[in-house]
């Protein structure tokens, strides 16, 4: 129920405001051709649109479309909106995965780390990349990696989703991954820095707390602590914050996409944007609110796993 | 910018190639192009897939030969009745579209039908109906005579009608020398020659096809990974071992945009201002035209690859010579000025009339290197005269309510000569890029109409040329000087040393995809 407001009041929202764009469809569409298509010609492609109708009248069959499912089809890519992101999230959703499992786990790994020797210099090394990346700009890192990783090592392509000339069918897994291990590198070590953050200070609280300091004086070390009493406490913050991060990662995408030339969501955004393509970008919009919220939701079903203090009936023991 | 660049193959990606005959070299077998050209919603000639270059998957009725000369391709012969209405056209009978099914002149009447109500970036309006008269003729009525109709004869490809579906823009299927294996989309486009292509097999038999960007093209072919790679004139200084330079001539041209009339004489439909006092003056617009070194500006800043441009269809067979003039003319420019009535009285070095400085802001698209060059090179080329100019660089969306008032920097360039009666006729001056100075001259309207509605191109021509200046007047710097256009880019492509593209036609606008004419004959040379 919530749903299904939330991506109303989304999709409602972005149609209006993307409708009120200066940006022209028609005229983006034509391009360079401007002076070979006729005024005839141009009201043709607007009517094929039904951009000939009044806002009033476009918002209300649209709403009636979308009531019924039916997304629209992209003006860009003249096919349906749903096929378009069903093409493009393929795409986009194993880089995804990677970068987001890398970066939960290597930044639960580095904060833990931090945290149980703070101050130490591992701290302070690990300290000083973590707000290094919270501040550097996504194109940034992707620019810098491209151009030692790429260019001066050449040990990974610069661009695209499978080398040129190959049929689909002969793309072996390898290559798969090769092209696709750059953008998704990026993408996670851009996450990492803010999981490590928090779990670092999470850790830290649980390591001043009265219980740490009665197992230090039962004799139990470090890192017992760390196993026994920090892991689970830290946790909690972490995993919220991995879910919550989904939608960084998506918006994180879109400009990775950019820069390594990766067909997926984020490029066809770009595109759907330069060219005023409301149906495109309205689809997308509403699925990267239902890709969040899912996200969000799987957070609060691991909690009770991982904390039974949160379970059902949890209050009455209070 | 450097880093979104070079995709240099590795050592793994070599090995993986090599087990998958892919493009590491060229062959008779396959090709790999870096030209760009990608149709973002497919190959559907009804939608304006092929309207420059080869259109692939499809062939068309005519086709301009390396002269721009028209020729039959699918066509044998074609009449025009009288009135210039009626065109009727015989097909060859051998054509088979690559599913088998013959094609036949109903095909080619519902493709016309198709592409007049299909609201794509092919305009073909004109056309009141198509019809098939027997198997092979095929006649096509027009509302009223338009010579430039011949043009869609030559862009458009014929799509078969028993197949012509919701998904035949991904699934192309023509009577065109290839025939589609793989569209990546974003990536890449794999074609395969058509074995029943009328005029034999093509030369190479696979085209693979980056969509790149210009650096990145380069960058492949450095790498040896393509075999034809469009490069921006800046990179066309570079070498490439293995690669030649091909650097051809085109109509792609820059020019500077004058607002015809005096300002606040009235406003466009959605209320922008139009004209501008200063560059309504004829004496103002002539001055400048002379006062450039166009030259100058192709050595400076296209690296010699490109030419001066003195009208908006130089190179093509209805460009009038007659109409070029001596530039780089400080002297003559000071001359037209005085005699305008413009005169330095102040002694601030910028002349003026009735109290009106010389000066006018030009206005560029702040994302093409070239035409800010362009600007800033008119700024100090304007300056020796009394001239003063400043530039901007804005985006279009900010450029178009202002391009009625202020001077730009276009770049237009087309085989088809709509383009030239839409940058001058003064019907045409609606408030959008056409005529976006509201140029307006009854007599050249007059040569625009007449020329629009001869009963064919070749009759066309004299009124085109005339339009331009006839000795008397014309569009062009000796006339009203409606423009200043300054160069015509070369378009730079490194092509390998085995490749033969044959020789190539004065290209249009759009830096790519048009050396792709006559892609059926190119052939590899080596062993």
């Amino acid at each position: 129920m919530r749903l299904g407001l939330l991506l109303i009041a989304v999709a409602i929202f972005t149609f209006v405001l993307l409708s009120l764009s200066p940006i022209d469809p028609v005229q983006a569409y034509i391009g360079a051709d401007m002076m070979q298509i006729s005024a005839d010609q141009q009201a043709l492609i607007a009517e094929r649109w039904g951009l000939d109708q009044p806002f009033w009248n476009r918002f209300l069959d649209w709403l009636g479309q979308i009531l019924q499912g039916n997304l629209g089809v992209s003006l860009v890519f003249n096919r349906p909106v749903s096929e378009v992101i069903a093409a493009r999230f393929q795409a986009s959703l194993q880089m995804l995965a990677i970068a987001w499992l890398l970066s939960g786990l290597l930044g639960l790994a580095l904060g833990t780390l931090a945290g149980a020797v703070a101050g130490s210099w591992i701290d302070r090394v690990i300290r000083l990349y973590a707000y290094t990346l919270a501040a550097a700009p996504t194109f940034w890192v992707a620019l810098l990696l491209l151009i030692v990783f790429a260019v001066s090592w050449r040990i990974a392509p610069v661009c695209c989703a499978a080398p040129p000339g190959v049929l689909s069918q002969n793309v072996t897994v390898w290559q798969h991954l090769h092209h696709l291990l750059l953008p998704a590198m990026t993408l996670s070590i851009i996450g990492i820095a803010n999981i490590t953050l928090h779990t670092r200070q999470k850790l830290i609280e649980v390591l001043h707390s009265d219980y740490v300091l009665f197992a230090l004086a039962q004799g139990e070390n470090l890192w017992n602590i760390v196993r026994y009493h920090g892991l689970r406490n830290i946790l909690l913050p972490a995993i919220t914050l991995q879910f919550a991060s989904l939608s960084e990662l998506f918006g994180g995408s879109v400009l990775v996409e950019q820069v390594f030339a990766y067909p997926g969501l984020g490029e066809a955004t770009v595109q759907g944007a330069l060219r005023s393509d409301v149906p495109l970008l309205v689809g997308i919009v509403f699925f990267s609110a239902l890709f969040v919220y899912i996200g969000n939701t799987l957070a609060d079903l691991a909690y009770p796993i991982i904390d039974p203090r949160i379970r059902l009936g949890g209050q009455m023991n209070r | 910018m450097i880093a979104s660049c070079t995709p240099m193959p590795t050592a793994t990606d070599r090995d993986n190639e090599t087990q998958n005959s892919s493009a590491q070299s060229g062959s008779s077998e396959q090709i790999v192009l870096a030209i760009g050209g990608e149709s973002e919603e497919g190959y559907d000639p009804t939608l304006g897939w092929g309207r420059y270059g080869a259109p692939l998957f499809q062939s068309t009725l005519l086709k301009r030969d390396e002269n721009l000369d028209i020729v039959n391709d699918l066509a044998t012969d074609y009449t025009i009745s009288e009135d210039g209405k009626t065109w009727t056209v015989t097909v060859r009978e051998d054509a088979v579209f690559s599913d088998g099914e013959p094609l036949t002149a109903a095909d080619v009447a519902y493709t016309f039908n198709q592409a007049a109500q299909s609201g794509g970036l092919t305009d073909v309006t004109q056309l009141e109906t198509a019809t098939a008269i027997d198997e092979a003729t095929v006649e096509l009525k027009l509302k009223q005579p338009q010579s430039t109709f011949v043009n869609r004869l030559i862009t458009l490809g014929i799509v078969p009608e028993h197949a012509h579906g919701e998904d035949y823009a991904r699934n192309p299927i023509g009577s065109g020398p290839y025939k589609l294996v793989q569209w990546d989309e974003g990536q890449q486009l794999i074609v395969e020659a058509n074995p029943n292509y009328y005029d034999g097999p093509p030369g190479i038999q696979r085209l693979v096809f980056l969509f790149l960007d210009e650096d990145s093209a380069f960058a492949s072919a450095k790498a040896g990974q393509a075999q034809v790679a469009a490069v921006p004139q800046s990179l066309a200084v570079q070498t490439i071992e293995g690669m030649t330079l091909r650097d051809v001539t085109s109509v792609d041209n820059r020019g500077l945009l004058f607002p015809f009339l005096s300002a606040n004489s009235k406003t466009t439909p959605d209320g922008d201002p139009i004209g501008n006092d200063v560059t309504a003056d004829l004496a103002i617009r002539q001055a400048v035209n002379y006062a450039i070194d166009r030259q100058t500006l192709v050595d400076g800043i296209l690296e010699g690859y490109g030419s001066p441009a003195y009208g908006p269809v130089s190179g093509l067979a209805w460009e009038e010579p007659e109409a070029s003039i001596e530039d780089g003319q400080i002297e003559q420019a000071k001359e037209i000025l005085a005699e305008g009535g413009w005169q330095d009285s102040d002694g601030d070095g910028i002349v003026e009339k009735d109290g009106l400085d010389a000066e006018f802001t030009i206005l560029y698209n702040a994302s093409d290197s070239i035409r800010q060059a362009l600007a800033l090179a008119t700024v100090e080329m304007l300056e020796p005269i009394g001239i003063r100019v400043s530039v901007e660089g804005k985006s279009w969306d900010d450029i178009e309510p202002l391009m009625h008032s202020n001077v730009v920097v276009f770049g237009w360039g087309s085989h088809d000569q709509t383009e030239m009666y839409n940058l001058y006729h003064s019907q045409s001056a609606q408030g959008d890029y056409n005529n976006a100075g509201y140029y307006a001259n009854q007599a050249i309207d007059g040569l625009l109409d007449l020329a629009m509605g001869a009963p064919s191109e070749a009759e066309a021509i004299t009124y085109w040329q005339a339009a331009q200046w006839n000795g008397d007047q014309g569009v062009t710097t000796k006339g009203d000087a409606a423009w200043a256009w300054l160069v015509n880019l070369d378009h730079t492509y490194f092509v390998d040393d085995c490749l033969d593209v044959g020789q190539s036609q004065v290209e249009p606008h759009g830096h790519g995809w048009p050396i792709t004419a006559n892609i059926a004959d190119w052939t590899w040379t080596c062993p």
